[in-house]
């Protein structure tokens, strides 16, 4: 095959999702033969030799696929472009969740909402992360789209011993559970949620439990209301807020938390969940927007997320070992399903089927 | 039967027994069912009305931050011997970029400082529509005590029954409001449903649930669909046309498709007894026809279900309607 295919993304980072998966799927174009390059608005200063401002985009490429999930005027020149034009969508965190705890981001979630139905018409083929993004282009009119989970490679690195004996001494102190949840410190993962269900665990159960929450902090204010919620729940000494970590910690705390708990409100994909599968820590999550469609028969789902069933959730994980093994043998089975390899391979053959094919309208 | 069927079944069946036990500890009360509702509360009380505001002030900030350009160019290659040749031209051009660099400082900060004039315009021109709107509400602590003094409406046995039995089927809480005391939600509550109260100066219960805040601002702070009913009472005699609109505006998105709603309006003859003359003439607002209410609500796209007038020994009239959407 022969020809260039390139990819267009507002921003390009080398550790986060999108800008990992725009890096992986750069191989499999390459793999496939095409002249791939990656051209961004901004560019993380640790893949400046690696990538290419937009101004640099060439007009006569076969195909440009855009990274999206935020708002940007890069959409408006993708949509222009007279090449074929093939989007791969992550999901836009809806304005209601996000938009009171951050003015900017208000702004540029609203423009991506505003151009993801405009540009409908514009698009030839979106591939998805998932069957939730895919419905919410479908119910747009867009004429073709797929599910194919972002590609990524999970947290395998050798796990830091530290972090496994501080919660195996924290565990055998107390004999309650280790909770884990790992994601962005923001309003639509809701971390206040998690503290009110931890709390009645302790209250309704009497076990001496402990969240632990791995990741960065996303807006200021809701980090603020969540050290609220904590202090206002008496949690100070029963949450801990680590921050972002090594990838050998991050395994460390998948290998070592007795549970993972997700109570998002939305997620477009979740790997974190796939990770926390991967690693054998059993999952429970509140089934909503993607969360179900990436757990799969892989974990606990709830239907709703009280606080108390939440708890009662996490005490019978706990309590149960049967259950504990059968969910940690299940998750792994569902996370082999996210393997890098079956996924990249997905990517090539529907690529290589679309690009081969005659261009479609648009 | 593969693993992942087995498994998928034995996780759906845990699953049910979780929530049959949540739901058996709901109904024993056995949660800290306080706590929770104060943690809701706290969260609530800190949502922000609107990030614009600290929009404009992130966006200034992080123009300020991006105009600080660093001169050194970064030396990272693919090619073993491209780090010599831009580390080499990064030393040669220093001097260069760093004027540069100086320069597009310069412009950063001088963009800024007409965004941080306008901000500051906005935020003068925000204060001053406020003192514009205190001033064109004249006399508005006279005509609140006045207000304040028009109780809520006793309710005959008919009418409690008819609510009650309205609110019966209804998807989840119920709220009573604006009342100023606490006998509306002691009725319901005795009658079996899940209700509580909200107005000003309420105070604490120890076995009702009475939040002693205003009706608009509690309903701004829900989230769409979260109530299973409402019963509008006390605000249709005391608050001015806008308020009442404003409630009704509120209450239609609050509350949950197939959620009940309940208008409890005094007769206006009774609400004139009640209030006096001089509340007649000046409190802005009077209760509105049992036909206006009709209209309104089904101009909300709810299903009025009964309509119950006032008469000669009934003093309320009652509207009795169901959310569709």
């Amino acid at each position: 095959m022969s020809g260039s295919v390139h990819q267009l993304v507002p921003t390009i980072t080398p550790r986060d999702a999108v800008g990992n998966h725009t890096f992986r799927l750069r191989e499999v174009l390459r793999g496939l033969g095409y002249e791939s390059e990656i051209f961004a608005m901004f560019r993380h200063g640790d893949v400046t030799a690696d990538t290419h401002l937009v101004d640099q985009l060439p007009p006569d490429a076969d195909a440009l696929i855009y990274q999206f999930s935020i708002g940007s005027p890069l959409a408006t020149r993708w949509a222009q472009y007279g090449g074929r034009r093939i989007m791969n969508y992550h999901n836009i965190t809806p304005v209601e969740l996000v938009g009171k705890w951050d003015g900017l981001l208000d702004a540029e979630v609203r423009l991506g909402r505003e151009q993801m139905e405009h540009y409908a018409s514009a698009c030839e083929h979106a591939i998805c992360d998932s069957d939730f993004n895919r419905s919410e282009l479908d119910a747009l009119g867009y004429a073709s789209t797929e599910t194919i989970p972002v590609l990524f490679d999970v947290a395998d690195a050798r796990p830091d011993k530290s972090v496994i004996t501080a919660l195996d001494a924290r565990r055998k102190k107390s004999g309650g559970p280790q909770i884990l949840f790992v994601g962005r410190i923001a309003p639509n993962k809701a971390h206040h949620d998690l503290v009110a269900a931890v709390r009645t665990l302790r209250d309704v159960y009497g076990a001496d439990a402990h969240l632990h929450v791995v990741g960065t902090d996303g807006p200021a204010t809701y980090r603020k209301v969540v050290d609220g919620i904590v202090a206002h729940a008496d949690m100070a000494s029963h949450v801990t807020f680590h921050g972002s970590v090594s990838q050998e910690a991050l395994v460390g705390f998948y290998r070592a938390a007795d549970v993972f708990c997700c109570v998002s409100d939305h997620e477009g994909f979740c790997v974190p969940v796939i990770e926390a599968m991967h690693h054998g820590c059993p999952v429970v999550a509140y089934d909503c927007t993607a969360v179900g469609g990436t757990v799969g028969d892989g974990g606990l789902l709830l239907a709703d997320k009280h606080p108390l069933t939440v708890a009662t959730a996490l005490q019978r994980v706990a309590a149960d070992r049967e259950l504990r093994q059968r969910l940690a043998a299940a998750g792994q089975r569902r996370a082999g399903d996210f393997a890098l390899d079956t996924t990249r391979q997905r990517f090539a053959d529907s690529l290589d089927t679309l690009l081969s094919g005659e261009r479609r309208l648009p | 039967m593969s693993n992942s069927e087995s498994d998928a079944a034995y996780f759906e069946k845990v699953v049910a027994e979780i929530e049959a036990e949540a739901e058996r500890r709901t109904a024993d009360g056995h949660y800290p069912r306080a706590l929770l509702r104060s943690l809701d509360e706290e969260f609530r009380r800190w949502i922000p009305d609107t990030g614009r505001a600290a929009g404009v002030e992130d966006a200034i900030r992080s123009i300020e931050a991006a105009a600080y350009i660093d001169p050194g160019v970064p030396v990272e290659s693919n090619k073993a011997v491209g780090r010599y040749v831009k580390t080499a031209v990064r030393k040669a051009t220093y001097f260069y970029h760093r004027h540069m660099a100086q320069q597009i400082a310069a412009l950063g900060i001088q963009v800024t400082r007409p965004l941080r004039l306008l901000d500051s315009t906005v935020r003068q021109l925000d204060a001053r529509l406020a003192a514009l709107e205190d001033r064109a509400d004249v006399n508005v602590a006279m005509r609140d005590e006045l207000a304040a003094s028009v109780g809520d409406p006793d309710l005959s046995d008919a009418v409690h029954a008819a609510i009650t039995d309205h609110l019966r089927d209804a998807p989840g809480r119920t709220l009573i409001g604006e009342i100023t005391r606490s006998g509306p939600v002691a009725h319901l509550v005795d009658a079996g449903i899940d209700a509580y109260g909200v107005g000003p100066g309420l105070e604490r219960h120890s076995s009702l649930e009475l939040r002693d805040e205003s009706l608009i601002e509690h309903l701004d702070v829900l989230d769409a669909g979260v109530l299973g009913g409402v019963v509008l009472i006390g605000a249709t005699d005391r608050f001015n046309l806008n308020e009442q609109l404003t409630i009704l505006d509120r209450i239609a998105t609050r509350v949950a498709d197939g959620g009940r709603v309940a208008i409890v309006v005094r007769d206006l003859d009774a609400w004139r007894s009640a209030v006096g003359n001089v509340g007649a003439d000046l409190i802005q607002g009077r209760p509105l026809h049992l036909e206006t209410w009709v209209h309104l609500l089904e101009r909300e796209q709810m299903t009025v279900d009964c309509a119950l007038p006032a008469s000669a020994d009934e003093p309320v009239a009652c509207v009795l309607a169901t959310v569709e959407r």
